[in-house]
């Protein structure tokens, strides 16, 4: 990717607060202009230090960070005009609402006229036309969001960033807000970098999502990519739900592999980041992809026990012993050909080889 | 079990109720070396059964009025001022005392009837010898004197003793003080003269204040109370020198606190004034014994001052030896029982302005 | 439909009583059972605070202690028109309300008398004791060779102050008036006006303590609040560390540095800064009062400040950083504003505090750092006239509430914050 393209680029950048411990390791980042990118990843996994050397609240400790092509490091953050939206939204309590959106327009010295308009622009956006003159504390969580939200990007600035913003809203309001700023970012075309651990919250919104675990960038892929295709067992564990039998490589043959698994049976998986015969591996495998009782024939093809069903409506969740493995989630679409199980029946399981990824161990 | 606890409880109470009934008495004076020479003279010697707590205060009837008048009385004989000896007695804080045994005895006659005697003590300015090399000051004039002996003087926060002094050093005879003080042209005689002084002042309340004032030279002199100043030559080996002239003679009496444990504070305030026990207070604290007698029994025992590596004369530092005597003021009580408070305020517009 | 139901009466509950009945006699329950938690409290503050403040402001207008003694010569002497001397049956019912007095009621009297005029104290004693000699009239006569306090008519004037049962003498004399002898009210002499003085300067010191407080405290804790624990812990531990030492040794602690030969003139004549013979006069005054307290109150000040600016998240400096504020601005348009309830709360303790304060005054104050907790300390316990005592007291009270009123009108109550 060209200097062009990337419109926020981190060079060999590291991080480190006490000097022994780096929190960030060699991140390079390319995030070109109009994307919505999330970093997804565990606490502590330094996706929150990312976010805060690009907000200029943190200096790298090494490294390089660029926004448009020009280094930022020394540029204090109240210059760099990249707006933030706070894990508890930062909302001024002492100001109203318009307050709160007007201040970083009084404070760039824009004429009242000016900052009236945009801010009654920006309530417009989030639909908080009529709270106004309301007190922060006075709303609701949602509400508070969307001020918070309408501040950020009140100013039209380049870049904004936002650091978990629906972490304290509950589920029904979180989703609802998620397809907001997915809109929001739709129309406004301006670039989001995103953090959560949500791995829902990524998956829905993202263009791209960058996996961090360990102060590294895992994978870093748009969201289809990074479900279907994880190319590590971390991205695999962490990104939604996934089967996991633990083996070793018995043979490799170009893109694709054998694994016998510790109970002794034979898995044909996908090559991804295994090397050498004997090698541990572990096979990552949707539950989804799953077939139950089929009369289709897959590569892979197993007998397993009913251990437990859970019944969810529309699906329902059985959870099997095979290949030596009894934590193994299988979904079964609770549709017009019924599923009919017990728990304690025998079935017989099967999946394409394609499905099934030989990962590394870790 | 259970009896027992039973028994062990009621033993206690009754041993708090017995404890009760052979009264203790709480004796309230003003702590330091002067509480120190009565624990010795006369507390530590008294065997009548009633043991003795010693508390201290820093003078006024507040709080004994305070407990009368709540009729929670904890205090049972307090060493008082005489001005508060009249006004305690007057008010009816104070039990009377049958004082045939020493009201021919005395000095000068007690101020009421509800006091026995203890002590004279004085105001008396001082200075530091270093202080001094040349020529010394030698009366209250000099004290006045801020041309000829330049430097700041320390003087205590209230009225006593500095208008008596003030008007002497203005050229009343000690004898005669009273009698202009009686006048309103004699009260402002007095704070015309402390004005010459009122910008070269440094104020003190606590008794061990002047010694610090004198000894770190903060003051050249300072007014003190003598026993405080005789306490730093004997025992500390200071080189303080007493001026000796306009001497403000204080009289220390002990009261019995109406309502409290009056008869055993009587028994040992019988005790505690005796002539013998007065004469030993001095071998303790320079300050003069109320009763004729007990200088007698000083005389005699001289060196009656005890001081470890050999006792000392007491008489040189007593506020009422016959040549101190001559020049000194004997405070009028009932003077400043009538005047005290409005004076009082006049001072304290002084300080302030 | 809605009809039908707004034209019916009370609301029933199923039983058929009215729904709010039921509802308060579900309520008494919970309601004696919180009267009755908060009863020892509550009976404690009455006996300890709100007694005790009763009591005190009556004492302050209470005048009876003479009425009760003298209750005849009162009656006569309201005949008397305030002309020349009293007549001979004022003088009579004197002598015998004197003569036949019990017990302490005279001293007591002669107290209060000796504050509208000095020297009734003394007339009152010598005279109980001489009227006993005296058998017949006429008693104006014999009563002035007794005295002649007696024939002066200043003294009998005097006592035209006391006749009613309730006096403002008080109030007067705690700002510098009094009545004269015909009861119009008018200034004190000049050289016994010490208390408009006094409270002028008690509220002087109070305020330049109070600023000073805030000016070293509001550094200190914010500094307190955005350290991390561990230093945090240890910098609280040196603010309170005073706070835990007594009071008196904290002060005595202050003379040793300020007076003329102490440690800081020392340095400063050691370091040639000042000369010898110019040493500072930082100890005995009004300078040393405000030095000193201000050390002792800064506890007050930065305790309150901290815990409200401790809730002040971190964030909202970011978030006016991130807007485009300048670290100033930011903090002045968005940290200062967050911290008021703090320094309101702050400021407030430390004046109270201070406005009453009396020891440190006391013991550093000298000759121009009294404060109105010194006088009242003074009447308290030397003179005795707990009357001024108490109006003193009570007028430091009203000015408290006038003060906390003015504050809730101003900037509202409930913007304290203690935490």
């Amino acid at each position: 990717m060209s200097q062009k393209d990337s419109f926020v680029k981190f060079e060999k950048v590291d991080k480190s607060y006490d000097g022994e411990i780096l929190v960030v390791k060699d991140l390079n980042l390319d995030v070109p202009k109009g994307e919505f990118l999330t970093m997804l990843g565990p606490s502590g996994s330094g996706k929150t230090t990312v976010l805060m050397m690009l907000a200029g609240f943190e200096t790298p400790t090494n490294g390089e960070i660029y926004l448009d092509g020009n280094p930022i490091s020394s540029i204090p953050p109240n210059k760099r005009g990249i707006g933030m939206v706070f894990q508890n939204y930062a909302l001024f309590p002492h100001m109203t609402v318009k307050e709160n959106l007007a201040f970083p327009l009084e404070v760039r010295k824009m004429e009242q006229s000016e900052i009236d308009k945009k801010v009654s622009n920006a309530l417009a956006m989030v639909e908080l036309q009529d709270f106004g003159n309301r007190m922060p504390l006075q709303l609701s969580g949602g509400q508070q969001q969307r001020v918070a939200l309408a501040r950020s990007l009140v100013f039209e600035p380049r870049l904004v960033l936002m650091d978990e913003p629906l972490g304290a809203l509950d589920k029904n309001l979180r989703e609802q807000m998620q397809y907001e700023i997915k809109h929001i970012h739709e129309k406004i075309g301006i670039t989001v970098v995103y953090v959560t651990h949500d791995q829902s919250e990524a998956l829905t919104m993202s263009n791209r999502i960058a996996v961090f675990n360990d102060g590294k960038i895992q994978q870093i892929s748009s969201p289809d990519v990074l479900y279907e295709k994880p190319n590590s067992s971390f991205v695999a564990q962490f990104i939604g739900e996934n089967n996991q039998l633990r083996g070793k490589v018995k043979s490799i043959s170009g893109e694709n592999c054998i694994i016998t698994t510790d109970s002794g049976d034979d898995v044909h998986a996908l090559k991804i980041n295994i090397n050498n015969n004997g090698d541990g591996s572990l096979v990552s495998l949707r539950p989804e992809r799953v077939a139950i009782n089929s009369s289709e024939n897959f590569e892979n093809n197993f007998e397993a026990k009913v251990k437990e069903l859970i019944y969810l409506g529309d699906h329902i969740r059985s959870r099997v012993e095979v290949c030596g493995n009894d934590q193994f989630i299988v979904k079964i679409p609770n549709s017009y050909k019924g599923a009919n199980l017990k728990e304690g029946a025998t079935v017989k399981l099967s999946w394409k080889a394609s499905d099934s990824r030989a990962l590394d161990l870790n | 079990m259970k009896r027992a606890i039973k028994a062990a409880f009621f033993g206690l109470i009754s041993i708090a109720f017995v404890g009760s009934a052979i009264a203790d008495i709480t004796f309230v004076s003003w702590g330091g070396a002067y509480t120190a020479s009565q624990q010795k003279a006369y507390i530590d010697t008294y065997s009548k059964g009633s043991s003795i707590t010693v508390e201290n205060y820093n003078g006024g009837l507040g709080e004994i009025k305070a407990q009368v008048e709540a009729g929670n009385v904890t205090w049972d004989v307090v060493d008082v001022l005489p001005d508060q000896a009249i006004t305690g007695c007057d008010e009816g804080l104070f039990a009377k005392v049958d004082q045939s045994s020493f009201i021919n005895d005395m000095v000068v006659p007690p101020v009421s009837e509800c006091v026995v005697p203890q002590i004279f003590w004085a105001y008396t300015a001082f200075y530091s010898k270093s202080a001094f090399p040349g020529k010394k000051p030698k009366n209250i004039k000099d004290f006045f004197d801020v041309k000829k002996f330049p430097g700041k003087r320390g003087i205590h926060t209230w009225a006593n003793a500095l208008i008596e002094m003030a008007l002497v050093a203005d050229g009343v005879k000690a004898k005669n003080v009273y009698k202009v003080m009686s006048t309103p042209e004699g009260i402002d005689r007095a704070f015309a003269k402390l004005d010459t002084i009122k910008d070269h002042v440094v104020f003190w309340s606590a008794g061990s204040k002047p010694l610090e004032l004198v000894s770190s030279g903060e003051v050249v002199m300072s007014l003190a109370y003598n026993g405080r100043i005789g306490a730093a030559i004997l025992s500390e080996g200071k080189d303080f020198e007493y001026i000796w002239d306009a001497t403000v003679l204080e009289q220390e009496y002990l009261v019995a606190i109406k309502g409290g444990n009056e008869k055993e504070a009587l028994e040992f305030m019988a005790h505690a004034s005796t002539a013998q026990a007065l004469a030993d207070q001095a071998k303790y604290i320079p300050y003069g014994p109320m009763r004729k007698s007990s200088i007698g029994i000083i005389k005699k025992g001289e060196p009656w001052f005890i001081k470890e590596g050999g006792n000392i004369d007491i008489l040189p530092h007593m506020p009422t030896a016959p040549k101190v005597l001559k020049r000194a003021v004997i405070a009028d009580p009932v003077w400043w029982a009538d005047n005290g408070a409005e004076v009082s305020e006049r001072f304290g517009a002084w300080k302030g302005n | 439909m809605s009809q039908v139901q707004t034209s019916t009466g009370p609301i029933l509950t199923t039983d058929g009583i009215p729904l709010k009945v039921s509802l308060k006699k579900a309520e008494r329950k919970n309601k004696i059972r919180a009267f009755l938690l908060v009863l020892p409290l509550l009976s404690f503050i009455l006996i300890t605070f709100l007694v005790p403040i009763g009591d005190m402001l009556s004492r302050s207008i209470d005048d009876r202690q003479i009425n009760t003694v003298f209750p005849k010569t009162f009656e006569v002497y309201k005949k008397w028109d305030r002309q020349g001397l009293p007549s001979e049956e004022v003088y009579k019912t004197m002598f015998f309300e004197v003569k036949n007095s019990e017990g302490y009621d005279i001293g007591k009297a002669s107290t209060r008398m000796n504050y509208s005029k000095s020297g009734w104290k003394s007339l009152l004693k010598k005279s109980k004791r001489k009227f006993k000699k005296i058998e017949e009239g006429p008693y104006k006569e014999k009563m002035i060779s007794i005295d002649k306090k007696w024939g002066d008519p200043e003294y009998w004037k005097a006592l035209g102050q006391m006749v009613d049962p309730t006096t403002m003498g008080y109030y007067l004399n705690a700002v510098d008036l009094k009545y004269d002898s015909n009861k119009n009210i008018v200034q004190q002499k000049e050289n016994r006006r010490i208390y408009n003085k006094t409270w002028i300067k008690t509220f002087k010191v109070s305020i330049l303590v109070t600023f000073f407080c805030l000016i070293l405290g509001y550094p200190i804790s914010y500094l307190l609040a955005t350290l991390p624990l561990k230093y945090s812990n240890l910098l609280m531990i040196c603010v309170l560390l005073p706070f835990w030492t007594s009071l008196l040794v904290r002060t005595v602690a202050w003379m040793v540095m300020l007076q003329q030969k102490g440690v800081l003139n020392n340095l400063l004549v050691m370091s040639n800064v000042l000369a010898d013979e110019n040493r500072m006069q930082l100890m005995y005054n009004q300078t040393a009062v405000v030095i000193v307290m201000t050390q002792i109150l800064l506890p007050f000040m930065v305790l309150p400040l901290f815990s409200v600016m401790k809730t002040i998240s971190p964030t909202y400096m970011r978030a006016a950083l991130n807007l485009g504020a300048s670290p100033l601005h930011a903090f002045y348009k968005v940290y200062m504003p967050n911290s008021i309830p703090g320094v309101s709360a702050g400021c407030l303790l430390v004046f109270i505090i201070a406005i009453g304060y009396y020891i440190t005054p006391e013991l550093v104050g000298g000759k121009d750092g009294q404060m109105v907790g010194n006088w009242i300390a003074y009447h308290l316990k030397t003179t005795l006239n707990w009357g001024l005592c108490a109006s003193l007291g009570a007028i430091l009270l009203a000015m408290m509430t006038v003060l906390y009123w003015a504050y809730n009108k101003i900037v509202g109550i409930e913007n304290i914050k203690l935490g």
